[in-house]
């Protein structure tokens, strides 16, 4: 890292450095793109994988906070930060042109904190409706519900995006079309079976085949970043397990271990152990699911009863542990809330070898039929250089040959006790995506066989304070759930409350590289691939 | 050459007494008249408790295959489960969006009931159970049942709808595609049979059923057959017209209440007119099994009446295609049409070719034993 | 030929996959079902213990509870579920003390993450797993958990209160 810092400062001798546990770096507006093109055409280490961008309001100034990383090792991490401080007309460079996930993340960011992004190709609000009053996210946003009011009316949809061009003669407005004239579009969504949520694609069709997909969202945006703000870290706790309902747990182990790292809290062995055996579990019934949705989508609906009836058994266990099956409420800052139950042991060790068969059958069901290869080989295509720029992780991720599995590169838990492959395909295609979900539940099962015989004695929960206060800094804590990096950003000024609390979601990105990978392929593998992505809307309306 | 064996079930004296009563006491016209009126109220009544029956051992049925119990409410079983539905169904309000085509609209659901009620007519259901008995009847039915694509057409054309707008194209596509299969299919067993008379087809099976008799052939026809025939009604895995994950529910997305339960009842009648065309084409329709020779045995047989031997063979048939609908995905457009145009027709083409052979040379095995 | 054979093996092996997809629904058509009859099904349906369906304040025999009106349950609540409306009576020996007078408990919007039943110093509430809570309207879901007369359980010693869980640090 002490290259890269060198690099930087021959270029920008005016470049602030902070020592932190990751390198960070602060430059001011005009010189971030260049920056950051430089790190990302680095040819030793190129950060080339935006891990997250962040809107910001540090009160006399507004900015943005990238995690750079590199998609050949994700473990070196860089955090480049710019501001500026007009609050009336805020812009910034936009790095669109480098990190395609940034698109999405600059269009969340102008809804939330008012920065507009110059040369961002659409400049549309995400998230929110482009007649919002005020920027929810700013500290001085003015929540009064008058200024808001709850419409009943419906409103036109327009498919139009107001941009900020650099030209060569300074910064130019303008105003496109996001669609042709004669565009035959439909919508699908928000209210549709397939879109595993409220989520709503504008989709341009031509006979049954997609030309261009646009996305919008924010329909059960609930504002969780912004309630954070005012709430203490174990009342957050119970957030994350509506984000991604689906890795609930694996959301929560990302909470705890950021505010515990924070705070320098030891977690007991026993704890470690639940922890990461109820994340595996976790993962599974995810995968489950993502594989019953998928068989679903494809029109086999027996499959995804199928798939159902085996979760069952892990919620069943969920329930008995700590009382939730959807939502599980386990971890806590310090360990777990509930102890393992007597027959935990018994009920997870008679799963593993049932599960095991049932994979089996899924096979010769549905993995090898002709017809569900027909609609999965060869289509939806990804490539890695696009999964790397927009920042796909998880099993959509490594079946494009990415390795970016965080339990491999950045251990946590007891990932690094225990022996898995991580599992990478080549293809990109549907089938490899769906392929991998498979052998990961594999794995998972893998990974419960080795720690269920050896969970140690001890306690389960570690004494903190009662009221627990993070010294002030930046903390940034990634987990791999179900469908990629889940990551907690948090800013503390010291206070038992946050000054800004970022979730990464990995469905962001998942529904970002949507419209690339379904253009030019029919409507009903659109449907199928969106299967195979596994996205859920609420990780992405926090 | 059956009248040696005893039937004592079948319907053949009922309706030969009912038609020499009618005819004694009024005169002819009205007679016929009577007969007419009374065949329509029953092929009717018939059509909607097939229909129910139909509706209720399928979801049963789905349900087995799935894990579940299916309906379970209503009566023992939840064998009222579909009264209910259709009560409910009829009581619903009949609602359409704005700026639909009302005639065309309106007009559509009648288009499928009266294409399945015009084939299920001619269906023999037993001995003497047998309406109208065309000598072209194969030639009819493949003819009216291809009229009730006009009504999906037309409701997915006028619901003002564009979900409704794809799926109906996609059935176009889909129907004209499989009738041709569907069609050869039959015809190889025109050849087989030498005639398209339903009657003269079934008594032509009495020793042996065409799918034996013409061995390969028509084994390979009745597959062709059983495929094409569960595409044109439409369902999974050929269901791409209401495909749910992508277009809702496709050309009937905007119709409710009874409009609604038109299509329903049609979709389910095509099924059970499939199934039954291919078992009194293939499976020897309403004649029990036998054997020559073995008297005893045949007369075993004929105690069971030929309505059930019929509804028997038409159920395994359904219980088939259900079986394949609840197990595999749904078909892409393109996949749909490679399987019909790459692999059933000219399969077919051969087959047909095949058969021709077969007959003349004398190597069907009614010729060769 | 090569595009014959492999239309030929195509077609066999496409064939092949969906019968074995048969063979599994087949098997499964005969496999027990795994739907459950509820209610028919009440008296053997097990709930674990842990499953928190709803908060309720334990009384003993003689219509006690612990609940010293302390209220760090409400400032610990997320959303604002719980209400503690506490009166000051006077014992006596004329001091003045805080006691219960009513504990609100609003059902429908609770999140059931438990930071209640955990911080609570007396041990005075839990979650139970009765889950049959669907009501016709929403204010029936506001509850009054202490039952009505019941009173704070007189203890042998100092009440638990006094040790953990200070309102604020430094």
């Amino acid at each position: 890292m002490e290259k890269i810092k060198k690099i930087i400062l021959n270029i920008f001798a005016d470049a602030v450095f902070e020592e932190k546990d990751k390198l960070t770096v602060t430059v001011n507006p005009k010189e971030l793109h260049e920056l950051i093109r430089t790190l990302h055409a680095n040819e030793e280490l190129p950060f080339d994988y935006l891990v997250y961008l962040i809107g910001m309001d540090w009160g006399e100034k507004l900015g943005v906070v990238y995690l750079l990383s590199s998609s050949k090792d994700p473990s070196k991490e860089i955090i480049v930060k710019t501001g500026t401080s007009d609050r009336e007309n805020p812009l910034l460079y936009s790095i669109t042109d480098l990190y395609e996930t940034a698109h999405l993340n600059e269009r969340e960011i102008y809804a939330m904190y008012g920065i507009r992004f110059i040369n961002n190709p659409d400049m549309r609000r995400f998230l929110l409706n482009d007649d919002w009053v005020g920027f929810p996210m700013r500290k001085d946003y003015d929540a009064n519900p008058e200024i808001n009011p709850v419409s009943v009316v419906s409103k036109d949809i327009i498919d139009t995006a107001s941009r900020i061009m650099e030209t060569p003669d300074g910064l130019k407005e303008e105003i496109v079309n996001v669609f042709e004239a004669d565009d035959y579009i439909i919508n699908i969504g928000p209210q549709h079976p397939s879109t595993h949520g409220v989520m709503h694609f504008r989709t341009a069709l031509d006979g049954e085949i997609v030309k261009k997909i646009d996305i919008h969202s924010g329909y059960i945006h609930r504002g969780i970043e912004k309630l954070s703000e005012s709430l203490t870290y174990p009342q957050i706790l119970h957030f994350t397990d509506r984000l991604d309902y689906l890795s609930a747990n694996i959301n929560r182990h990302a909470l705890c271990m950021c505010v515990e790292k924070a705070v320098g809290i030891e977690i007991p062995e026993r704890a470690q152990y639940i922890r990461t055996i109820m994340d595996e579990l976790n993962r599974i019934s995810s995968h489950l699911l993502a594989w019953s949705a998928q068989t679903n989508d494809l029109g086999a609906t027996t499959a995804f009863i199928y798939g159902m009836r085996e979760r069952e058994i892990i919620l069943d266990i969920f329930d008995k542990t700590c009382g939730g099956r959807l939502i599980i409420n386990q971890n806590v800052i310090g360990g777990v809330m509930f102890d393992i139950y007597a027959d935990f042991q018994k009920d997870v060790k008679a799963f593993i070898p049932y599960m095991r068969e049932k994979l089996r059958e899924y096979d010769r069901f549905f993995s090898h039929n002709v017809i569900a290869l027909g609609r999965m080989v060869n289509i939806g295509k990804l490539s890695k250089e696009d999964t790397v720029s927009y920042a796909v992780t998880g099993p959509a991720g490594r079946a494009s040959g990415w390795s970016c599995d965080v339990r491999k590169y950045q251990p946590y838990a007891l990932y690094d006790k225990v022996e898995f492959k991580e599992v990478i395909r080549a293809e990109g295609d549907s089938y490899a995506r769906y392929m991998n979900r498979l052998d990961e539940i594999e794995e998972s099962l893998k990974i419960i066989e080795q720690l269920i015989d050896n969970i140690p004695d001890g306690d389960f929960l570690a004494k903190t304070k009662a009221i627990i206060k993070l010294p002030e800094g930046e903390y940034f804590q990634g987990v791999e759930a179900g469908k990629g990096l889940f990551g907690v950003y948090i800013e503390s000024r010291g206070e038992k409350t946050p000054y800004r609390l970022k979730f990464r979601s990995p469905s962001m990105a998942l529904v970002s590289v949507m419209p690339l990978i379904c253009k030019n392929e029919k409507i009903s593998d659109f449907i199928g691939i969106g299967g195979s992505m596994d996205y859920v809307i609420p990780d992405i309306d926090r | 050459m059956f009248q040696n064996y005893s039937q004592p079930l079948e319907f053949t004296n009922l309706t030969s007494w009912l038609d020499a009563a009618l005819r004694e006491n009024l005169p002819e016209f009205w007679a016929v008249f009577i007969e007419l009126v009374l065949v329509g109220v029953v092929l009717l009544a018939a059509y909607a408790v097939l229909a129910m029956i139909l509706i209720y051992v399928e979801r049963k049925i789905t349900a087995f295959f799935q894990a579940r119990i299916g309906p379970n409410r209503v009566g023992k079983y939840g064998i009222f489960q579909t009264v209910a539905d259709v009560l409910k169904i009829l009581i619903k309000e009949i609602i359409h969006v704005n700026k639909v085509d009302k005639f065309l609209f309106y007009a559509a659901p009648f288009f499928m009931i009266v294409a399945s009620v015009l084939t299920f007519g001619a269906i023999p259901f037993g001995k003497s159970l047998h309406a109208v008995d065309f000598n072209i009847g194969v030639f009819y039915v493949t003819a009216v049942s291809s009229l009730g694509i006009i009504g999906v057409l037309l409701a997915g054309w006028s619901s003002n709808n564009k979900y409704s707008m794809i799926g109906a194209m996609r059935s176009g596509a889909q129907f004209v595609s499989y009738e041709l299969s569907a069609g050869f299919a039959l015809m190889t067993m025109v050849v087989l049979s030498g005639t398209m008379q339903f009657s003269e087809m079934i008594e032509s099976q009495a020793y042996c059923w065409n799918i034996f008799n013409g061995h390969i052939s028509s084994l390979v026809a009745f597959v062709i057959y059983l495929i094409s025939g569960h595409a044109e009604t439409n369902r999974g895995p050929f269901d791409l017209p209401e495909a749910e994950s992508e277009l809702t529910a496709g050309y009937h997305t905007e119709y409710s209440g009874l409009q609604f339960g038109f299509f329903y009842l049609a979709e389910y009648l095509n099924m059970f007119i499939i199934a039954s065309i291919a078992a009194t084409v293939f499976l020897g329709g309403w004649m029990p099994l036998q054997i020559s020779g073995w008297d005893g045995f045949n007369q075993l047989m004929w105690y069971i009446p030929s309505y059930i031997w019929f509804f028997g063979k038409v159920g395994f048939l359904i219980f088939l295609s259900l079986w394949v609908r609840w197990s595999f995905p749904r078909l892409r457009i393109d996949q749909l049409l490679n399987l019909e145009w790459k692999y059933l027709l000219p399969i077919n083409l051969v087959n047909i070719l095949v058969m021709v052979i077969l007959v003349l040379t004398g190597l069907t095995l009614t010729d060769l034993f | 030929m090569r595009t014959f054979k492999q239309y030929i093996t195509g077609l066999f092996g496409g064939i092949k996959s969906l019968l074995s997809g048969l063979s599994v629904t087949w098997k499964e058509l005969w496999i027990k079902k795994v739907t459950q009859q509820y209610p028919e099904n009440r008296d053997t349906l097990v709930i674990s213990d842990r499953f928190r369906a709803e908060l309720v304040m334990s009384h003993d025999e003689n219509n006690e509870h612990a609940c010293t009106a302390c209220g760090i349950c409400e400032m610990n609540c997320p959303n604002g579920t719980i209400q503690v409306i506490s009166k000051m009576t006077e014992t006596e020996d004329g001091k003045k003390k805080k006691e219960l007078d009513r504990y609100v408990y609003d059902l429908g919007m609770c999140t059931f993450c438990n930071l209640c039943v955990i911080t609570c110093p007396s041990s005075a509430i839990k979650f139970t797993n009765h889950f049959e809570n669907a009501t016709f309207t929403r204010n029936k879901l506001v509850q009054q958990l202490n039952h009505e007369g019941s009173k704070l359980r007189a203890k042998k010693k100092e009440p638990i209160s006094a040790q953990p869980v200070p309102k604020e640090k430094e």
